[in-house]
């Protein structure tokens, strides 16, 4: 196919200014419960950068008690939680935090972010409210409410280091080494990073920052195609119960389409959700539609993986996608071994069979009836 | 008296014989259950007993006993009160709605902008405003029975343009609580799969200390992410080891399994927040419903998580 020429672009606006208040340091890092099941080199990628730009972070404690958990995300957007559940588990992890000697929280996911930035936000909203929150979190567990300064998305601290990375670490650049010509990438900001609280975020909802940010530094072109703003559709109850999956695909398949005549070498993420279904929703969307995209998708961290030297497998995880990446890769002259992909001969179920009983209501969601 | 791992394949009415204590005691026990490997300690039965009979028959114990007590948190009885008040009561009284909503300009921007009112033809948060605003309480019953109360995908696009600055996520979070708590959502077939949420992300909380256990994305359970999924799943555990995770295993990272200790913290603070009112009451209105239709619970279960 021809590339659309680079004039005809409409490249993203930078922001006049990013409010938002990053800190260099000091972080703990509450773990997500998607990164860690589908992508889990995603998450791991996080500590891995953290430790290569020097930071003092933590998670780990010697205390049985005092492990990392959930932030109850799901199970709140899922509608079984009572929000005052939810205040009392993020106040653990607060303590959890200061226990540790941290000051700031920099969650690895992006609904993490918006609980915790609720939670902070119900507390200047609600009088009173931290004097209870501390007596029944001392009742429940004989720990104390404690603030942290910043709350943070672990895709911000990236952000705040992206040009160190880019002159210090990077070895390859988001350049077509064969010709020279930048890569176009469009991004795909989770919703629960700019839209629940956009002024928590690297240049608000519309014309957020924190991934085209990296992808300038890093050397990519920026598309801002018309449904960028458009949700995955991962929903809660939606993408985990499986007739309401129909939602989900129907908003990916929006989205492809909307990034399509632009010819995307790649979409970039920083929710753990939209990388699992902006990526592997594009399988079913071929099967019940005839038409393949084959737009590859990764997480900033993913991307700053591969784009370190990393390795394809066994740090970044590619094989974990549903569209290759390994065309990517040759786009940006990174060396890889595809025999070292899988780990065992096992192959998995027939799932060609399995979409039979989906179809019907996937075509139906589809407008395909 | 059947063994530990009999129970893993009993049902409801075969577990009513065993006693409480009996019960909570050998789930403990198999889930704590470590096998020490060259990689650390492995916990091999997490992954048995996850989304099985017997594990949903514990955690209607454990739930129950807990919501009983003497003396409850002060949420609890907070929870356990409000389920006997009316909608409008709640809309005045409940956290989340009393900060949601302020006023409504009907600019309809909060349906221009949500992904859902595009995908469900009848599905219009602005009438979900309306309706909260009218303080009618029989529009606000018809709506807390209705399917569209379960359409919204929470991803909180309305909110950034509301002149209002209202928060249409948060309201129908709020309504969806108390539609639970009263019953309400047994009268659609989207509220109905809440019975499968509690013991799938609920579940998940109280028992592995995250929502989303690695197991819960099986290739059979997701045919729409493709064969090359298919593949990864089919090796996972390996995946997921290769590249620095700790699944199932002791650790601080994806699919780790959480110390008791650690536990014992998130269940104390999902039972002070005054969940498990709602977790109760979920389990108390589809048993109702389960034996009105005559289905036992377990199969009532499968129902509620395949319809839709």
């Amino acid at each position: 196919m021809e590339r659309v020429p680079v004039a005809a672009l409409p490249e993203t606006a930078k922001p006049l200014k990013t409010v938002k208040e990053i800190p260099a340091d000091d972080f703990y890092l509450t773990t997500s419960c998607i990164l860690g099941v589908i992508n889990p080199g995603t998450e791991v990628l996080i500590t891995r950068i953290y430790d290569l730009l020097g930071l003092h972070w933590g998670l780990a404690s010697a205390r049985p008690a005092s492990q990392c958990t959930c932030c109850s995300g799901i199970t709140t957007h899922g509608d079984v939680m009572a929000f005052e559940g939810t205040l009392l588990v993020v106040a653990r992890l607060w303590s959890v935090a200061a226990e540790l000697g941290f000051e700031n929280i920099t969650t690895a996911c992006v609904t993490s972010f918006a609980i915790h930035s609720e939670c902070l936000e119900m507390y200047h909203a609600e009088p009173g409210l931290e004097e209870k929150v501390d007596r029944w979190l001392h009742e429940a567990c004989g720990r104390r409410l404690q603030i942290p300064k910043h709350v943070v998305h672990s895709s911000d601290v990236i952000y705040r280091y992206r040009d160190t990375l880019a002159e210090s670490f990077l070895k390859y650049r988001l350049v077509d080494h064969r010709t020279g010509r930048p890569l176009r990438v469009v991004d795909h900001v989770g919703c629960h990073y700019s839209k629940v609280f956009p002024e928590r975020s690297v240049g608000g909802a519309d014309y957020c920052d924190v991934l085209t940010g990296l992808i300038r530094s890093w050397g990519g072109q920026t598309v801002d195609y018309p449904e960028r703003r458009h949700c995955c559709g991962m929903g809660f109850r939606q993408c985990m119960i499986r007739p309401n999956r129909g939602f989900t695909m129907a908003c990916v398949l929006k989205k492809l389409a909307s990034m399509e005549p632009y010819q995307p070498d790649l979409i970039l993420t920083n929710c753990p959700g939209c990388n699992v279904f902006l990526d592997k929703e594009q399988w079913a969307i071929k099967e019940l539609t005839g038409k393949e995209y084959g737009i590859p998708t990764l997480s900033y961290t993913e991307l700053a993986g591969l784009l370190l030297g990393w390795d394809p497998y066994d740090r970044v995880g590619i094989q974990g996608h549903t569209v290759p990446l390994e065309p990517l890769l040759d786009k940006i002259g990174i060396p890889y071994d595809a025999d070292r992909a899988w780990l065992t001969d096992a192959a998995g179920p027939a799932v060609k069979s399995q979409l039979q009983p989906y179809r019907r209501e996937a075509r139906t969601s589809l407008g395909l009836r | 008296m059947a063994s530990h791992e009999e129970y893993l394949v009993q049902g409801h009415e075969e577990l009513t014989q065993v006693s409480d204590a009996e019960l909570c005691f050998t789930y403990d026990t198999l889930r704590d259950e470590g096998r020490a490997t060259g990689a650390g300690t492995y916990y091999p039965n997490v992954q048995r007993l996850c989304g099985t009979a017997f594990e949903r028959e514990k955690d209607r114990r454990e739930v129950d006993r807990l919501v009983h007590q003497v003396s409850p948190p002060e949420m609890q009885a907070w929870y356990d009160g409000a389920r006997r008040q009316s909608c409008v009561w709640w809309l005045d009284n409940h956290i989340v709605a009393r900060h949601a909503l302020k006023s409504c300009l009907y600019c309809g921007v909060c349906t221009a902008q949500c992904p859902a009112a595009e995908y469900y033809e009848d599905y219009n948060p602005r009438t979900i405003v309306d309706v909260a605003l009218s303080r009618d309480e029989g529009r606000l019953v018809e709506l807390l029975q209705s399917d569209v109360l379960w359409y919204c995908g929470q991803c909180s696009s309305c909110k950034p343009k509301c002149p209002r600055e209202n928060n249409v996520m948060g309201l129908i979070s709020s309504l969806r609580f108390f539609s639970q708590l009263k019953g309400y959502h047994l009268a659609s077939v989207r509220g109905r799969q809440q019975y499968a949420g509690r013991h799938l992300w609920g579940a998940n909380l109280w028992n592995r200390a995250c929502s989303l256990y690695f197991r819960n994305a099986t290739a059979d359970g997701h045919p729409d992410f493709g064969p090359r999924y298919a593949r990864y799943w089919a090796e996972v555990e390996q995946q997921m080891r290769r590249l620095g995770a700790t699944p199932d295993a002791r650790g601080d990272l994806g699919g780790k399994k959480v110390n008791p200790e650690t536990l014992a913290e998130l269940r104390r603070c999902v039972q002070w927040g005054g969940t498990l009112v709602l977790w109760q009451q979920l389990e108390e209105h589809a048993m109702a419903h389960a034996a009105s239709v005559g289905l036992a619970i377990d199969e009532y279960y499968d129902k509620v998580r395949t319809e839709g």
